[in-house]
């Protein structure tokens, strides 16, 4: 009797940490993974996560929540078979703490503990979106609403004037396809949960009017034949490369004639 | 009127003996440095000459000093869009040849060299390179017109000199040189702060010294090419210019500067100028031959009092009022019209005086004897009537001292002579005559200014020679700083104050 009054609070502060760790995880879930993942709710850009608890070694899990890009630059076989699975996009690493990854594994053990059964795909506004109004936000002809900075400063894709745009993210063209269709893409964009993304979209989102133009914008850039990669051949190189230094030494040849001497050596000279 | 004050140094050529003592302790002080071998901030030229760096004048070839081309003022180096584009590459530069590459003697060789037949040497080596040269030229390599002809012929300043009185300086019997000490002018409208891209120069407001703050120099080397006299000079070991600072640590606790103390010949006086800033740009804006008489009209009276009251209301003090009041230096330029900027026609207004050097009459050979070439009577007054009869000839002086101006070169001869006539008269007879002061008032002088300038010239004193104001540093500290706490430092401060810990 003693004992199990005594051991009472014990086991509720327990079940009462536990709801919390997955109720914690609940929330990170939806800010960070829903753009990728679903529960229950079929393939995105990744994987579905239903049951992944069971389907992977938990110590493995926690390493590759934490950090899937060390996991994977370490050649992890799982990880690698991932990656080809899944078009080639890498999980960003989400600079999870120990804590958070615990709340989430939590949450992913049980997701019906919370409440809801079934995660479907972050809502995705796949309205009407207009193509044109897409490219114009891309290239920052329009601003973005929320004050973000236009994609076009980090990105290229099809359909940008001559100089494309930046080189710092990757290229966006064939964006739909990779993350596997309208759907992934259009999570995606609701949050935008890379990192570097983050930094400056956490505070900035985009409206769900921007998302379905810039979602249109994409679906019509994969459509365009894929651009052909310009290859030059080495040849090349070496001759604008070996052709330039030649003039360069001609143009030098012509002037060198022209270098003052000294007067003193002109004086001297002359007697 | 803004009135400023300058300090200004004059150099009584008459007096030069061309010793480079001044070259020497300048150089002791300031340029015995790596990278700074081949600099001179002082200076000794044998005239006529080629100069250092050889032809310096030679502004077709330099490009220094201004050009007052439709009523506008502009740098001969080169305009502000051609000087971006000649960032990189400055034709203009002087070259190391155009200076002369230093040398020194590897003396060790005389006492290692291994026993033999001949004496040893000490072989000639770059002091750039280290290695053995063969020398072709130095500071002063014309000196005293040593060696060859070719440096005095090529004299820029002879160039419309007549062809026969060039000829006559070429005769053995007829030579005649004088030196030129030169230092920076501190000009009031210097070209090497005009051509700064990195805004590194400046002109002191409180004395007008122009100082280069290393800390923003770029290495351009645009001041190089656009100071007409080339006295700012490229440091090849710290990449920095450098230049004459007038010796500044040396008048801010008052010394005068290291040339003109250690002056053997005492032709150096040093002195506060007024000036008016708002008169230096019709001052540097008229035709070459009325240069000077626009710059002596910048320079202002210390004794009239509205100069006064404008200096005061500009911060000067009344020690500077009184320095300027005293100064030789104003007497020379602007009381008794003898002392000259070097080549006013590069429109810099330099700042550093020159009163032009005598010469004796020349001589002519007759029968195989030399004679001078006099009348008979009156000796002494020939010169003065005849300085077409002068050994320099006055167009040379004038290509020189006033930018062609023959007529302000006479007069200053003129003054200097009878000056001179007079006082022989007066030591030798004990008595002057009537036609001595008519030619005193022919000169444009009176007796008692005679006097003065006589005295000034060959007996003043240290203190009448170098009449420095007081700088005043105690005082001026207190603008940054306790000056209790300064004491407690006793003006030798850290200046890099060492960290703890470290």
């Amino acid at each position: 009797m003693v004992v199990v009054i005594l051991a009472a609070p014990v086991y509720l502060v327990k079940a009462t940490s536990l709801q919390q760790a997955s109720s914690e995880g609940q929330a990170i879930f939806a800010q960070k993974c829903q753009a990728c993942h679903t529960i229950g709710g079929g393939r995105l850009v990744g994987p579905d996560l239903q049951g992944v608890t069971q389907r992977r070694d938990l110590a493995w899990l926690k390493g590759f929540i934490a950090a899937p890009d060390q996991v994977l630059a370490s050649g992890d076989p799982i990880a690698t078979q991932l990656l080809a699975e899944y078009n080639n996009v890498p999980m960003p690493n989400l600079a999870l703490s120990p804590a958070e990854v615990d709340a989430l594994i939590a949450y992913l053990e049980n997701p019906t503990a919370g409440g809801a059964a079934n995660v479907p795909p972050a809502a995705a506004p796949v309205g009407a979106g207009d193509p044109a109004r897409g490219q114009a936000l891309f290239s920052g002809q329009v601003r973005l609403q929320n004050g973000g900075v236009s994609c076009i400063a980090c990105h290229s894709a099809a359909g940008l004037p001559a100089l494309g745009g930046g080189a710092l993210g990757p290229d966006l063209t064939q964006v739909v396809q990779r993350y596997g269709g309208e759907a992934g893409t259009a999570s995606v964009l609701a949050s935008l949960p890379f990192p570097t993304m983050q930094g400056f979209f956490a505070t900035r989102p985009l409206t769900p009017q921007e998302q379905a133009d810039l979602l249109a914008y994409f679906v019509w850039a994969g459509a365009q034949p894929a651009p052909q990669p310009t290859t030059t051949p080495v040849t090349w190189f070496w001759a604008v490369g070996v052709g330039g230094a030649l003039a360069l030494f001609a143009g030098m040849a012509l002037f060198w004639p022209r270098q003052r001497r000294s007067i003193s050596e002109q004086l001297r000279s002359r007697g | 009127m803004n009135v400023r004050a300058h300090m200004s140094m004059l150099f009584h050529l008459d007096k030069c003996i061309g010793c480079h003592t001044c070259s020497v302790a300048c150089k002791n002080l300031w340029t015995d440095r790596k990278g700074a071998e081949y600099m001179w901030w002082n200076n000794v030229e044998t005239r006529p000459g080629s100069g250092y760096p050889t032809q310096w004048e030679n502004q077709e070839h330099f490009q220094g000093g201004w050009e007052f081309k439709d009523g506008k003022l502009r740098l001969r180096l080169h305009s502000r869009a051609a000087g971006l584009l000649k960032l990189f590459f400055n034709p203009a530069l002087p070259s190391l040849e155009d200076y002369y590459e230093p040398f020194t003697y590897r003396y060790q060789d005389l006492f290692n060299a291994p026993a033999g037949d001949d004496q040893p040497t000490a072989i000639p080596i770059s002091m750039i390179t280290g290695e053995p040269m063969e020398i072709k030229s130095g500071p002063n390599w014309d000196d005293d017109l040593g060696g060859s002809n070719i440096y005095a012929r090529n004299d820029p300043n002879l160039e419309d000199v007549p062809a026969e009185v060039r000829a006559q300086l070429d005769e053995l019997e007829r030579v005649v040189f004088n030196y030129l000490p030169r230092i920076c002018n501190h000009c009031l409208n210097p070209a090497c702060v005009a051509a700064c891209p990195s805004g590194a120069i400046y002109k002191r407001q409180e004395d007008g010294i122009v100082l280069v703050n290393e800390n923003r120099c770029r290495a351009w080397r645009m001041c190089v090419a656009a100071c007409p006299y080339k006295k700012v000079y490229y440091n090849w070991s710290t990449g920095k210019s450098e230049k004459c600072i007038l010796c500044f640590p040396r008048l801010e606790t008052g010394q005068a500067p290291a040339c003109a103390h250690s002056c053997v010949g005492r032709i150096r006086y040093m002195g506060v100028l007024l000036y008016d800033a708002d008169r230096l740009p019709e001052a540097a804006m008229v035709p070459d031959e009325q240069l000077v008489d626009a710059q002596r009209d910048a320079i202002l009276d210390p004794f009239d009092p509205e100069v006064i009251a404008a200096a005061k209301a500009n911060g000067l003090g009344d020690d500077w009022i009184r320095a300027a009041q005293l100064s030789p230096v104003y007497q020379f330029v602007k009381v008794w019209k003898l002392a000259l900027p070097l080549h006013p026609e590069y429109r810099t207004l330099a700042m550093m005086f020159y009163i032009p050097p005598l010469s004796p009459v020349v001589s002519v050979i007759e029968d195989g004897l030399f004679r001078l070439d006099l009348s008979d009577a009156n000796h002494d007054f020939e010169l003065f009537h005849r300085l077409s009869a002068a050994r320099l000839p006055v167009q040379y002086l004038a290509n020189l001292f006033t930018a062609g101006n023959q007529e302000i070169i006479r007069q200053t001869l003129v003054k200097m002579l009878a000056v001179r006539l007079y006082m022989r008269r007066k030591t030798v007879d004990g008595e002057v005559d009537e036609k001595l002061i008519k030619l005193l008032a022919e000169a444009g002088t009176t007796p008692q200014e005679a006097e003065a300038i006589y005295q000034l010239t060959t007996q003043p004193t240290l203190e009448e020679r170098f009449v420095l104001p007081p700088y005043h540093r105690e005082m001026a500290v207190e603008a940054w700083k306790d000056p209790l706490a300064h004491k407690g430092e006793a003006g030798l401060g850290y200046l890099q104050v060492p960290r703890r810990g470290e």
